[in-house]
């Protein structure tokens, strides 16, 4: 902005009102911004579209799409000045395209038009309109250790970790660092031990921010400091003969799932945009494939951590204390990690040419169950887990309104609530097959898949009311003669699907769905892409956790999860329950969705996280959620021998107050 | 108003919670012991700690020392954290709840016990509180 125009506007508007003028251009940037809830899958190229050009060559958030969100919404709300470093963001980026592909398949957003805004917008500001940042004696401390280029306190760096690690209200007090190497990681958790100063290392952020939006969020985020981003440590080698991969902890679970599949093994990962070290580390891994493979401490040979003091740690080493050890009490609550994972040594299974996926659909919950578990204890399914129609209808539907439509059609007209979802070879598909009076077949599924938007425009057909009508709905509709009918009213194909994408991105999704993983169950199940859509717009927050494999059991938390959501006026679903140790322990994964936008649906999912942990705490042979986090490098054995007892009212009391204290600080 | 570890400190904060602290109602009659270890202190990257007791909600002993350990006593609980964190907890940033969640304070001992400490605890961190407003930078 120069003088000179200035003065065309007869002086009377002052420098920050003209910012404010060119910020209110940011007005439709920041609608989209604020509906972005840090899945962190535009830093997957889960796709094959490519990754962002800008993330992939500076690495810190700021450059990637989700970190552009931030700064936008950061600006306009006056929390942060444009910097020069804002100028190199916002200009990093060729507007490619590249994260509207990826982020429509997820969100259904359109990030692209965030970043445009954002370059348009910083184009226009004059030199003396951006602030300078200077290098203070911290600063300059920790870029002695990794490199100038690779640590920040730049504030538009440091506001694109806000919801992800770092609260909205938390300022910009931070530092970030990117290490490249484990040694870079000690040396810099030895200066912060020495100088008192704070950190805490994320992976990819998506579970931060889940509980960021929580009441949670003080006791999980970090309030100053500095924040650790690991993308830099990307080793990812396999050993074939020993069927192994060594991880740096900058590497997805996509990343290594793909590694591994190209030489015909498969890992137990997590979601695909998850940082495999982290999520081992964190909550173990949870899977539907955790009765075969086991849970984090079951796959992992070897770890390198950082401990607090910034000495390097493995777990092999022969000095090292039992470092398997912890309890299952439930004062073991730990928030915040202990130690930094920097590296692991995963094992690799093998995967076989007969796998196939089957999906029994059921009423109610109760039968699925009695079939879930016989099968768990047999150890038949490679992968098995019982999943809600809630869960089916927002993983494969490519928009919530679909989603929505087609879960109504599932409950309402199929009566297919509950399916369990079983991935088998060919032994297993007779056995299952023989216990099970109707399933859905891998073509089906394909159908349904690339047919998800037609069966939902079906919503008030008459074909589906007369299907309702029949005495076995899904018997009729997945194995009689209706089958054909709603295969030929579904018209599944990806031409039909990449229709519900914006007419610039049609042919795009046209091939993406003509892939055949993309409707192949078995590749889904193994790469985990489609687990974000949860968070598509809104977000959730689950509750529930380990419990003794017991049906009755089962079916009162997830009762009683449901009242409680329901009491608190949430959305709420089951999500899923797999199982570990042949079936002895099931893991139950209820979903409370909110609308992170709104106050009051904050207020009403935080009643409800107070009030389930309390509910969840007295019950005998529960483990909830929240004692599991950091607890996945441990032995599973110590956590979940015994299954802890339930507490008594008074232990209650004081947990009650332990609570009261983190809400309240 | 004085300044954290200093004898000060420790004679004001004494005077303090014998004058204001009811040992019933706010320090709910317990016995305990407590070893707080403080690590990393500017200038000069030294370790003090101190020792506090209770008996019945009555303060006994309140002390500073260098180091890591008070050898004439045996604390029945141990918190140990560096000096950032001390003066986080002391300003009202931080709860000591959080502290120990965040592992930022490191508590040696029995954690239910510990947990049940963190109510009555409340009237002595606020008094210490009240009492410090000088740290080292």
């Amino acid at each position: 902005m120069t003088e000179a125009l200035l003065s065309t506007i007869g002086g009377k508007m002052t420098l920050d009102k003209v910012l404010s003028t060119e910020k209110a251009e940011l007005e439709e940037a920041v609608k989209i911004a604020n509906k972005g809830t840090h899945c962190g899958m535009c830093k997957v190229d889960f796709l094959e579209s490519g990754l962002c050009p800008a993330g992939k060559k500076h690495g810190f958030a700021a450059y990637w799409p989700e970190g552009r969100m931030e700064i936008v919404k950061a600006l306009y709300s006056d929390k942060i000045k444009p910097t020069k470093e804002l100028l190199e963001i916002a200009n990093s980026c060729t507007i490619c395209g590249i994260c509207d592909k990826q982020c429509n398949f997820i969100t259904h957003l359109r990030p692209e038009k965030v970043s445009k805004a954002l370059k348009e917008y910083v184009n226009k500001l004059d030199d003396k309109d951006i602030v300078t940042i200077p290098e203070n004696q911290t600063l300059k401390d920790i870029r002695s250790i990794v490199g100038e280029r690779w640590a920040s306190n730049d504030p538009a760096v440091i506001v694109s970790y806000t919801k992800t690690i770092i609260t909205e209200d938390a300022g910009v007090n931070f530092y970030v660092v990117m290490p490249e190497t484990t040694e870079e990681v000690a040396e810099v958790v030895k200066y912060a031990d020495k100088n008192n100063i704070p950190y805490l290392p994320r992976g990819n952020g998506t579970l931060l921010s889940m509980f960021i939006e929580t009441l949670l969020a003080k006791a999980v985020g970090l309030e100053k400091g500095i924040i650790f981003d690991f993308r830099r440590l990307r080793k990812l080698e396999i050993d074939i003969d020993n069927k192994t991969a060594t991880i740096g902890v900058g590497i997805t679970a996509f990343e290594l799932q793909k590694e591994a599949y190209k030489h015909e093994m498969r890992a137990l990962v997590a979601e695909a945009e998850a940082h495999l070290c982290v999520n081992i580390a964190s909550v173990g891994i949870i899977s539907t494939w955790g009765n075969t493979y086991g849970w984090g401490s079951d796959n992992f040979i070897d770890a390198t951590l950082v401990n607090s003091k910034g000495n390097i740690v493995r777990h092999s080493d022969e000095e090292v204390s039992n470092p398997y050890s912890t309890n299952n009490k439930f004062t073991n609550l730990t928030l915040t990690p202990s130690k930094i994972i920097t590296e692991a040594t995963v094992k690799l299974h093998p995967i076989f040419e007969d796998e196939e996926a089957l999906l029994i659909p059921f009423e109610k919950l109760d039968d699925t169950l009695d079939l879930a578990m016989t099968l768990a204890k047999r150890n038949i399914g490679l992968s098995l887990a019982v999943i809600s129609s809630k869960y089916l209808s927002e993983f494969i539907c490519p928009t919530n309104e679909i989603a929505e439509d087609f879960d109504f059609i599932a409950q309402n007209y199929l009566k297919m609530n509950y399916l369990l979802d079983v991935i088998c070879d060919k032994y297993d598909k007779k056995t299952v097959q023989d216990l099970a009076d109707v399933f859905i077949d891998e073509n089906m599924m394909k159908s349904l898949i690339l047919g998800s938007p037609r069966l939902a425009s079906l919503k008030e057909s008459e074909f589906l009311k007369i299907l309702s009508e029949e005495k076995d709905p899904l018997k009729a509709i997945f194995t009689g003669p209706m089958r054909k009918h709603l295969e030929k009213a579904l018209d599944p194909s990806p031409e039909q699907i990449s229709k519900v994408f914006d007419e610039d991105l049609q042919d795009f999704f046209k091939k993406v769905y003509s892939k055949p993983e993309m409707t192949d169950v078995v590749w889904l199940h193994s790469f985990r892409i489609l687990p974000s859509r949860l968070m598509r717009q809104r977000m959730f927050m689950l509750r529930g956790g380990y419990i003794v494999a017991d049906k009755e059991k089962i079916l009162n938390l997830n009762k009683m999860l449901k009242e409680t959501g329901d009491k608190y006026k949430l959305s709420n679903a089951l999500g899923f329950i797999s199982f570990i140790e042949n079936g002895k322990f099931a893991f139950v994964e209820y979903d409370y969705y909110f609308d992170h936008l709104d106050p009051d649906s904050h207020n009403r999912l935080n009643q409800a996280i107070v009030e389930t942990l309390q509910l969840e705490l007295k019950i005998k042979g529960l483990l909830p959620i929240e004692y599991v986090f950091h607890k996945g490098l441990h032995r599973k054995e110590h956590l979940f021998y015994p299954m802890p007892e339930g507490l008594s009212d008074d232990e209650l009391k004081i947990l009650g107050e332990m609570v009261q204290s983190v809400v309240g600080g | 108003m004085v300044k954290f570890l200093s004898e000060e400190w420790i004679e004001i904060g004494k005077k303090y919670m014998i004058e204001k602290l009811d040992p019933v109602k706010d320090l709910k009659s317990i016995t305990t012991s407590l070893l707080g270890v403080v690590e990393h202190i500017p200038p000069d990257d030294s370790t003090m700690n101190f020792y506090l007791e209770l008996e019945g909600g009555k303060l006994k002993d309140f002390i500073v020392n260098t180091g890591y350990t008070f050898e004439e006593k045996e604390a029945a609980y141990e918190i140990k954290g560096n000096y950032g964190t001390y003066k986080s907890v002391l300003k009202g940033e931080m709860s000591l709840g959080i502290a120990v969640l965040k592992n930022r304070l490191k508590v040696k001992g029995s954690k239910m016990a510990a947990l049940k400490l963190i109510k009555p605890l409340d009237g002595v961190i606020v008094s210490l509180q009240e009492i410090t407003d000088e740290f080292e930078e």
